[in-house]
C-alpha cells in the first residue's frame, strides 16, 4: 500500500460516488482509478507496466477488468472511476486472458527467476508466473531485447534480454527523475530500450540514480552492484533507515545479509523521496563497511604518532585533557564542534557536555563552511 | 525550508538562485523537473551554465558575488511597476515605505553594470516571480557562503515580502541544507547562540530554563563561533571536540586551519575514518557509521526521522552519544547516564519547544515537521502562514558590497567553488565506495574553452591555481559551463586541496566563509612525467 | 543557393505549431538522412530530450539516420503489389540500395517506388514513371455520388475549377448563419466517421465545440496507412479544396481556429498539392483571419508523417503530431476532450471533411438519401487485386460486394474466380464462399465477423495461397506494431512466426490452440484498434481454410 492509497482511502469515505466491485457497493475518489479503487479494497489485480507513481500507461493488460456496458474488458490502470460503474477484477475469462498474457510474456525472456538483490521490484514477474502457472513453455519463439553487454558501468546492469517492454524505466527516469535519459528504439517486438545513441550510460544524460533499477519487474535492469552478494550467505533483511548524504532526508532500506550490508534500495513510501534517491544515495554505501574504517581508539603516544589502545583508556585521556584545559586555563577554553553529518543525539551530547560541564556556550557546529 | 519538498512541483514560478540543485540535492530536483514539465517557469541566476540553468527558461548569468545587485535590479522593477503584492504588504509587514524609497536608486541599468546580467532579462525576472500566483525561491550555499551572505538572504525576502510569495503552498524561501543533519544539529543546540529548538541564551527564561535541567546556570553571552573559535586556538582556546568534521578539508584556509589545531594543547576527534583532521588529534575516537546507528535526523524541510542499525558497528566502533556521555562522565559532568539513544532524543524533545510534541515512538514513519508544539499537533509543513514567528515580516535596506577580495593584476581570475553530483565533501564516504570513480576519477578545474586558449592552458593538461593564501595544481577542462574570466572547481578529492586557496574573508554576522570567491592565477603547467599515489 | 543551416532550419520552424515532425523532415530533406549533429540540433532547438528525441526517430521507418538515407529507392511490397512484380522490382533496384515499404497506397496503379519526394510507378525498372495517381473510375450505374459528384470535373483541384463547381458555397452558407446551424445539418445528415469508427460526425463536433477549455484543433487524419486503402489519396489529389472546405467547416462549427492535415509520408505529390492549395485559398480570402469575410479566423497546416501505420490510430497521431514517441493513448478520454496539446479536438478522417463540404452544400436530407434502406449517404471502396478493374468507388451504404466486385470492377481474370477479400484494408480480415454475398455496411460486415472499416477491399482469385497471404499480412502488423501493448507486441509476432512455421507447435491442436488464445488475448485486451484487428486475419484463415491451415502445420513435423 502506497501512501496515496492511504490518502484516497480516507477522502473516499466521505464521498457519495460509488461504484460496485465485485457486488460490492464501494465509495471512491475523484480521479482514483479503477485500479485504486480494487487495490484499496485488497482485489489482487495483476500488474506488470504500473508502479503507482507514474502515469497510467495500460500497457501490460494484466490489469483488466470486466465493465459492465464495455464490450471488452478495460485496463483498469488507466480507467478512471465513475459513479454507478459495475466492475468485476476477476472471472474465468479475465484468469484466462492473465494466464495467457503472463504465458506470453514468460516467452520473450531468457529466465523468469532473478535474485531479489536485482531490485526493489525485480519479483514481480516471477510471481506472477507463478501465481498463473505459468512456466508452460508456451508461445515460444524469439526473444525481445537484447542486453548491452558493452556497458560495463558498475551500478546498472543492462541485461535487456530479461525485458518485456513494460517501460517503466523510460517513464520513472522522465516522470520522476526527469532525467528523460532512457527511450524506446525501434517498435513492436524490437523494441529496446536505450538511451540516446544507443550508447553507453555513462555518455548519456543518466545521473545513475537507480530510479529505473528499483522499478523495472523482471530484473533486466538490475543493481550490478548489489549483484556481487548473490553468493553471500543468508536471507536479505531490509532495515527502514534515512539516507546519509545531502539535507533532503531521503527513505531508503539498507539491505544485509547476516551481518553484511549488501546493498540500499529507496523506500517507495518515504515522505521525502518516495521512492527516488541519487547515485549517492542508491549506490555510495560500501563505506560503512570500508576496510580503513576506524575500528578502535587511537591515542597519541610519547613518540608523537598515533596508536590503538582501549576504550577506557582513551576516554581517560580525551576527559583529562579537558579536564587540564579548565583547570589551567579556565571554562572558556574548552570547545566542541558538532557535526551536521551523525544523528541528533551526537550534537545533543555535545552541546551539553559544554554547556551543563563548562557553563559555557563554546559550541557550534560545521554549518558555516 | 519555509515550504516542504512535495511543494516543488506546485510553482508557477520558481527562482532558483545560487543552487546547483541537480548535483547537489538531486532528488529535490526531481521536484522542480516536474514543476517545468508542467508548464511552471524556471528562472537560475547562477554564475555557471550548471544543468538547472539549461533546464531554464530564464537563465540570469550573475558574475560571483553579485546577488544582491540582482536582487536589488529585480525589487527595482517590481516597486517601480506596481506588482507589490499592497495587500500583504500592508498586513503583514513593516518598514515597507522605507525599503520601497531604498530601492529606487537601483536600476535594472544600474544592477547590469555590476552583475552582468542583461537589464531586460532582470525585468523579465522581476516580473514572472512578482506576478506568479505561486513563485518560490530555493536557495543554497551559492547565497550564503559569502561575506554578505545575510544580505543575500535578506535580500530574497525582501523579494518574498513585496510579492506575497511566502506562507502559502508552492511559495517561499527555500534553503537547501547540505548535509543529512546540519538542520538538527542545529535543533539540538550545538549553536553558540542558541539552545535546544532555537531559544536564544541571552534569554534569561531560556537560562532559568536550561539552569534546572543541566543543574548549573550557563552563560548568558552566545558562545563563539566555530570560525572564531580556530582563530583562537592556542590562545583562548586550548582544548576541542570535534566530532564527525573533517574540518582541514572543508574549511576555508586549510593552512590556517591545520596551524590552529596544531596549536592547540588537547584535541578530540570523534570519526568514523582517520581523517586529516584526526590525524592532528590527540585522541581519536571511532564513531558507529550510518546504518549501524539508532538516532534521529531532520532534513532540511523540517522532517524529523528516525535513523535504524542495519549492521553491528565495524571493530570497537561506539555511537557518538555514548562516547561523549563517557567523556563527559568522566570530566565528573552530571546528567550522562544514558543507556540509549532514545533517552537522549526524548530529553532534547522534552526541552525544545519546537519539539516538545514528539518523541522517539512519534516520529517512527517520519510524518512530522517541526515545530510540532504539544502532543497530537499536526506539525507544520508551510512556515509563516497567517503570521511571521515574529509577527511582521520586516524589510531590510540592502546595499550591495564587493566581495572581501576583487580580482586583480596579479590575481585576474573569479574562482568559485561547488561539490558535484558524484562525490560528497571530503570524500571520506564516497572515497571509499567501489565504482564512483568510474564516473568521477579525479578532480578537474572546469575554464571556459576561449580562456583556455587565451591563458595558454590545454583541455586535460596540468595548471596552478594560486591565491595569496596558496596553490593547487589541478587538471584543466574546457567547457562552457564556465562563464569567461570565472573557473570552478569542487574541494573533494585530496590530491587538490582547494581549500588551502579560499578563506578571503567571512560574512560578519553569521561568520560563513566566502567559499563562493576567490581570486586567483592559473598558470599552466608543463606536462607531468608520472603520477604518484 | 547555399543549403540552410541548422540554425536557419531551427529558426525557420521553432515558432510554428507542431514543429517537430516538420523540423525533422527539413534536416531529413537537407541531408538525406537524420545525423547525430542534427539531432542535437533539433534537441537543442526544440527542447526536447535526446534520447526520446532518438528513440521517436527509431520508430518511424522512413527516417533514415544514416546515408544513401532518403536517395535510396523504396519499393512497395504491400499485399497488392507483390502479385504484380513489387518484389521482383525491389530485388532488380537493390543496386542502388532499395529497400520493401509496407503498402504505400498506390494499390490501383502499382507498384509505387518513392524517390526521395517524388512516387514513380512501374512494374519494371524501366517502365518506372512519375505520372499523377489515378482518378477515380467513372460511376458505372450512375448513381448519385457525394465525395465523387464533381472530383472527375477538370481544374476540380485548383481554387478557380473548385469554385467552379460550387465548392466552398456551403461554406459560405455555414458562416454566414451561426455553428448551430450547421452542426444540426451535419448531425442530420447521419455522415459517420469514415475512417473506419463510424463515429456520427455532427455529435463529434458538437461535443468538441462544448468542451472547456482551448484553442480547439481539427486534426484531417490523412494518414492512410491501412493497406489496400488509396481513396484518401485521391480525394485530396483531384479534390483538395474539399478537404479544406470540410476542415474550415469543422472549426467553425466546433470553435477551432487550427487545422492540421496528418498526412503519411508515402505521399509527397499530395503534400504538395495540398500545399498549393492551402496558399491559394489564403490569397482569396477563402482560408486566413477572416474566413470569407465572415470574421471567422482558420488556419490549416500539413505535417507529414515519417512512416508509422500505428499514427493512422488518433491518439498516436495526436502523440506524433506534438512531437512525442507515436503511441496510442488510452481512452477515455477521448480527443473531443483531450485531443492535440490535451485540448478538445476534431479528428477527422479525409472522406469524411470532403463529405462534409458537400452536406454543407447540399443538405442533410440529400444526404441521407444516397443511402440504400436504412442506410445513410455512401462510401468510398478502395478495390484493388484480383478484378480488372481496380479504383475508389464510391457507393451507396448497403451496396452489394458481389455487385460491386463483379459488375462494377469487371470480376476476376478470365477463367479465375474470386477465392476470398480483404475488408477494412486487412483489419477485418477475410471473406470468402458465402460470405461474399454481403451488402457494403458495417452491420452486415460484421454480421460475417469482419469490418468494413476504412473500407480497403482487395481480391484474390483462386490461384492465390491464403496462408501465404495471412502471413505477409500478420507480417505487416508485426512491423506496424507499436510496441506499447502486450498482447498486440507479442501477439502479432507469435502469430507471424506460427504462419511462417517458424515457430510454435506442430501438432494441429497445439497450433490452432496457442493462435487461438493468442487471438482471444488480443481482441479482447488490445490497447488500440491494431492488436483487436490482427487476429482476425488468423480466425478467418482458419474458418475458410482449415484444410490450408492442417497441411502448414504438418509440414512443420
Amino acid at each position: 500500500m502506497t501512501t496515496h492509497d492511504h490518502r484516497t482511502a480516507e477522502d473516499a469515505e466521505a464521498l457519495t460516488a460509488r461504484l460496485t466491485l465485485d457486488g460490492v457497493e464501494v465509495p471512491f475518489a475523484p480521479g482514483e482509478t479503477l485500479l485504486e479503487v480494487s487495490r484499496r479494497h485488497r482485489k489482487d489485480v495483476p500488474t506488470l507496466c504500473y508502479d503507482p507513481r507514474l502515469d497510467p500507461f495500460g500497457g501490460c493488460r494484466l490489469c483488466v477488468v470486466e465493465l459492465e456496458g464495455s464490450r471488452n474488458p478495460v485496463a483498469s490502470c488507466a480507467r478512471a472511476a465513475e459513479d454507478g460503474m459495475v466492475v468485476r477484477t476477476t472471472s474465468e475469462t479475465l484468469e484466462g486472458y492473465r494466464k495467457t498474457l503472463v504465458e506470453m510474456v514468460c516467452s520473450e525472456n531468457r529466465q523468469v527467476d532473478v535474485d531479489p538483490l536485482s531490485g526493489y521490484a525485480s519479483q514481480e514477474l516471477r510471481e506472477l508466473a507463478d501465481r498463473y502457472e505459468a512456466r508452460t513453455g508456451r508461445f515460444e519463439g524469439k526473444r525481445s531485447g537484447r542486453s548491452k553487454q558493452d556497458d560495463d558501468n558498475p551500478f546498472i546492469l543492462r541485461d535487456y534480454d530479461q525485458c518485456i517492454s513494460c517501460y517503466r524505466c523510460v517513464r520513472v527516469c522522465a516522470e520522476q527523475e526527469g532525467d528523460y535519459a532512457i527511450s524506446v528504439k525501434g517498435r513492436g517486438f524490437d523494441t529496446q530500450i536505450t538511451v540516446e545513441f544507443d550508447g553507453l550510460l555513462k555518455d548519456s544524460a543518466c545521473t545513475f540514480c537507480g530510479q529505473c533499477v528499483q522499478t523495472c519487474p523482471t530484473g533486466a535492469l538490475a543493481d550490478r552492484k548489489a549483484l556481487r552478494h548473490v553468493d553471500t550467505p543468508g536471507e536479505i533483511e531490509k532495515t527502514r533507515t534515512i539516507c546519509t548524504y545531502c539535507g533532503v532526508g531521503c527513505s531508503v532500506d539498507v539491505l544485509t545479509k547476516g551481518d553484511t550490508m549488501v546493498g540500499v534500495q529507496p523506500a517507495m513510501d518515504g515522505p521525502a523521496n518516495v521512492g527516488a534517491l541519487c547515485i549517492k544515495g542508491q549506490f555510495a554505501y560500501d563505506f560503512v563497511q570500508h576496510e580503513e574504517r576506524l575500528k578502535t581508539p587511537l591515542v597519541r603516544g610519547d613518540d608523537g604518532e598515533l596508536h590503538p589502545t582501549t576504550w577506557e583508556v582513551a576516554l581517560d585521556k580525551a576527559a583529562e585533557g579537558f579536564v587540564k584545559a579548565r583547570d589551567e586555563h579556565g571554562r572558556h577554553s574548552i570547545y566542541a564542534i558538532a557535526s551536521g553529518r551523525a544523528p541528533h543525539e551526537a550534537a545533543y551530547t555535545t552541546q551539553k557536555f559544554i554547556r551543563a560541564g563548562f557553563w559555557s556556550n563554546h559550541v557550534d557546529n560545521c554549518s558555516r563552511a | 525550508m519555509s515550504n516542504p519538498l512535495v511543494d516543488m512541483s506546485k510553482p508557477d514560478t520558481i527562482f532558483c538562485i545560487g543552487t546547483n540543485m541537480t548535483e547537489c540535492h538531486p532528488v529535490a530536483a526531481t521536484g522542480i523537473k516536474k514543476a517545468v514539465a508542467r508548464g511552471a517557469k524556471l528562472i537560475v541566476a547562477d554564475p555557471r551554465r550548471i544543468h538547472l540553468a539549461e533546464m531554464a527558461e530564464l537563465y540570469l548569468p550573475l558574475r560571483v558575488g553579485t546577488d544582491v545587485a540582482l536582487l536589488l535590479g529585480m525589487a527595482h522593477v517590481i516597486a517601480r511597476d506596481g506588482l507589490v503584492d499592497e495587500a500583504f504588504v500592508a498586513e503583514r509587514t513593516r518598514d515597507a515605505e522605507e525599503f520601497l524609497e531604498h530601492v529606487e536608486a537601483f536600476t535594472p541599468e544600474w544592477a547590469e553594470g555590476i552583475c552582468g546580467v542583461p537589464a531586460a532579462d532582470i525585468e523579465t525576472a522581476a516580473r514572472w516571480y512578482a506576478e506568479a500566483d505561486k513563485g518560490a525561491i530555493y536557495y543554497t550555499l551559492g547565497i550564503t557562503e559569502h561575506i554578505c551572505g545575510v544580505d543575500n538572504v535578506q535580500s530574497l525576502c525582501n523579494l518574498a515580502l513585496m510579492t506575497g510569495n511566502i506562507g502559502r503552498e508552492g511559495t517561499g524561501i527555500n534553503p537547501m541544507r547540505g548535509q543529512n543533519n546540519i538542520q538538527g544539529a542545529g535543533d539540538a543546540g550545538a549553536l553558540p547562540n542558541n539552545y535546544t529548538g532555537f531559544q536564544p541564551v541571552t534569554d534569561p527564561e531560556n537560562q532559568a530554563k536550561f539552569a534546572k535541567a543541566y543543574g548549573h546556570a550557563v552563560d548568558l553571552e552566545k558562545g563563539m563561533t566555530k570560525v572564531t573559535a580556530l582563530e583562537l586556538c592556542g590562545d583562548a582556546i586550548r582544548a576541542m571536540l570535534i566530532d564527525g568534521e573533517n574540518t582541514v578539508v572543508t574549511d576555508p584556509d586549510r593552512k590556517h586551519c591545520e596551524h590552529a589545531l596544531r596549536s592547540l594543547d588537547h584535541l578530540v576527534v570523534i570519526d568514523i575514518f582517520l581523517t586529516e583532521t584526526g590525524k592532528l588529534a590527540d585522541v581519536v575516537l571511532p564513531a558507529t557509521a550510518w546504518a549501524e546507528t539508532d538516532g534521529v535526523c531532520t532534513n532540511t524541510e523540517r522532517r524529523v526521522q528516525r535513523l535504524r542499525a542495519a549492521v553491528p558497528p565495524q571493530g570497537e566502533a561506539r555511537p557518538d552519544w555514548w562516547i561523549v556521555s563517557e567523556i563527559a562522565k568522566r570530566c565528573g559532568i552530571p546528567g550522562f547516564d544514558y543507556t540509549s539513544a532514545q533517552e537522549v532524543f526524548d530529553e532534547l524533545c522534552s526541552l525544545s519547544a519546537t519539539y516538545n510534541g514528539l518523541d522517539w515512538e512519534t516520529i517512527d514513519r517520519g510524518e512530522y515537521q517541526w515545530p510540532v508544539p504539544f502532543k497530537g499537533h499536526p506539525g507544520t509543513p508551510i512556515l509563516h502562514q497567517g503570521e511571521f514567528v515574529n509577527g511582521r515580516g520586516l524589510f531590510k535596506r540592502i546595499e550591495y558590497r564587493d566581495p572581501a577580495e576583487t580580482v586583480s593584476e596579479e590575481y585576474p581570475v573569479w574562482l568559485t567553488t561547488g561539490r558535484r553530483l558524484q562525490s560528497y565533501h571530503s570524500r571520506t564516504q564516497t572515497g571509499r565506495s567501489s565504482g564512483i570513480d568510474y564516473l568521477l576519477p579525479a578532480e578537474t578545474l572546469e575554464v571556459h574553452p576561449d580562456d583556455v586558449a587565451a591563458w595558454g592552458l590545454v583541455d586535460g593538461g596540468r595548471c596552478r591555481l594560486s591565491s595569496p593564501r596558496g596553490a593547487v595544481e589541478i587538471t584543466v577542462r574546457a567547457t562552457r559551463r564556465s562563464p569567461r574570466g570565472t573557473v570552478f572547481t569542487s574541494f573533494s578529492f585530496d590530491d587538490t586541496p582547494v581549500n588551502f586557496l579560499t578563506g578571503s574573508g567571512y560574512d560578519p554576522v553569521t561568520q560563513t566563509a566566502e567559499l563562493k570567491v576567490c581570486p586567483v592565477r592559473v598558470e599552466p603547467l608543463p606536462e607531468r612525467v608520472s603520477t604518484s599515489g | 543557393m547555399p543549403l540552410p543551416t541548422d540554425d536557419d532550419l531551427v529558426a525557420r520552424w521553432k515558432d510554428e505549431p507542431a514543429p517537430l515532425l516538420p523540423l525533422l523532415h527539413a534536416f531529413h530533406d537537407r541531408d538525406g538522412h537524420l545525423s547525430d549533429d542534427a539531432l542535437r540540433a533539433v534537441s537543442a532547438g526544440l527542447r526536447v530530450p535526446l534520447a526520446d528525441l532518438y528513440g521517436t526517430v527509431t520508430f518511424y521507418h522512413h527516417f533514415a539516420r544514416f546515408p544513401p538515407g532518403t536517395s535510396a529507392p523504396r519499393v512497395c511490397t504491400g499485399q497488392v503489389c507483390r502479385f504484380q512484380g513489387g518484389l521482383e522490382l525491389l530485388e532488380a533496384l537493390r543496386k542502388d540500395g532499395a529497400t520493401p515499404m509496407p503498402c504505400a497506397g498506390r494499390c490501383d496503379d502499382a507498384v509505387p517506388v518513392l524517390e526521395g519526394h517524388t512516387v514513380k510507378v512501374g512494374r519494371t525498372c524501366e517502365t518506372l514513371e512519375a505520372r499523377s495517381s489515378p482518378l477515380p473510375p467513372p460511376n458505372p450505374d450512375g448513381l448519385e455520388e457525394c465525395v465523387f459528384a464533381a472530383i472527375r470535373e477538370p481544374g476540380r483541384a485548383t481554387l478557380e475549377g473548385y469554385r467552379a463547381t460550387g465548392g466552398y458555397e456551403g461554406l459560405a452558407a455555414a458562416v454566414a448563419g451561426a455553428p448551430e446551424t450547421l452542426l444540426t445539418t451535419i448531425t442530420d445528415s447521419g455522415l459517420a466517421g469514415r475512417g473506419g469508427a463510424g463515429f456520427p460526425t455532427g455529435v463529434k463536433w458538437r461535443a468538441v465545440r462544448d468542451a472547456a477549455g482551448g484553442p480547439k484543433t481539427v486534426v484531417c487524419n490523412a494518414d492512410e496507412g491501412e493497406p489496400g486503402c488509396f481513396k484518401d489519396r485521391a480525394i485530396m489529389d483531384h479534390d483538395p479544396h474539399a478537404v479544406l472546405e470540410g476542415m474550415a467547416l469543422a472549426g467553425y462549427a466546433s470553435g477551432a481556429h487550427v487545422g492540421f492535415v496528418y498526412l503519411r509520408y508515402e505521399y509527397p505529390e499530395t503534400a504538395a498539392v495540398l500545399e498549393r492549395a492551402i496558399r491559394e485559398a489564403e490569397e482569396a480570402g477563402v482560408l486566413g483571419d477572416d474566413v470569407l469575410r465572415s470574421g471567422f479566423a482558420f488556419r490549416v497546416h500539413v505535417r507529414r508523417g515519417a512512416g508509422a501505420y500505428i499514427c493512422g490510430e488518433e491518439g498516436s497521431l495526436l502523440n506524433s503530431l506534438e512531437g512525442k514517441h507515436p503511441f496510442p493513448r488510452e481512452r477515455p478520454p477521448f480527443p473531443v476532450t483531450h485531443g492535440y496539446d490535451d485540448l478538445p479536438t476534431v479528428v477527422n478522417n479525409v472522406e469524411t471533411l470532403a463529405s462534409a463540404a458537400q452536406i454543407a452544400r447540399r443538405g442533410a436530407d440529400w444526404y441521407r438519401g444516397l443511402g440504400l434502406g436504412e442506410h445513410a449517404g455512401t462510401k468510398v471502396i478502395s478495390l484493388s487485386g484480383d478484378v480488372l478493374r481496380p479504383g475508389n468507388y464510391e457507393v451507396p451504404f448497403g451496396f452489394p460486394l458481389r455487385t460491386l466486385l463483379h459488375d462494377w470492377a469487371g470480376g476476376p481474370g478470365e477463367g479465375r474466380t474470386i477465392q476470398a477479400v480483404t475488408m477494412a484494408g486487412i483489419s477485418g480480415g477475410f471473406l470468402a464462399g458465402d460470405d461474399l454475398d454481403v451488402t457494403l455496411d458495417e452491420p452486415a460486415v460484421r454480421a460475417k465477423g469482419s469490418m468494413l472499416g476504412a473500407a480497403g477491399i482487395m481480391v484474390f482469385d483462386d490461384t492465390r495461397d491464403m496462408l501465404e497471404v495471412a502471413h505477409a499480412c500478420m507480417e505487416f502488423f508485426a512491423h506496424e506494431s507499436c510496441g506499447k501493448c502486450f498482447p498486440c507486441r507479442i501477439g502479432t509476432q507469435r502469430l507471424t512466426e506460427r504462419l511462417a512455421g517458424a515457430a510454435g507447435p506442430d501438432a494441429l491442436d497445439g497450433w490452432s490452440g496457442e493462435v487461438r488464445d493468442i487471438g482471444a488475448v488480443m481482441k479482447a485486451t488490445s490497447a488500440c484498434g491494431l492488436g483487436m484487428a490482427a487476429p482476425l486475419v488468423t480466425e478467418s484463415l482458419m474458418r475458410y481454410w482449415p484444410e490450408r491451415v492442417a497441411e502448414h502445420v504438418e509440414s512443420l513435423s
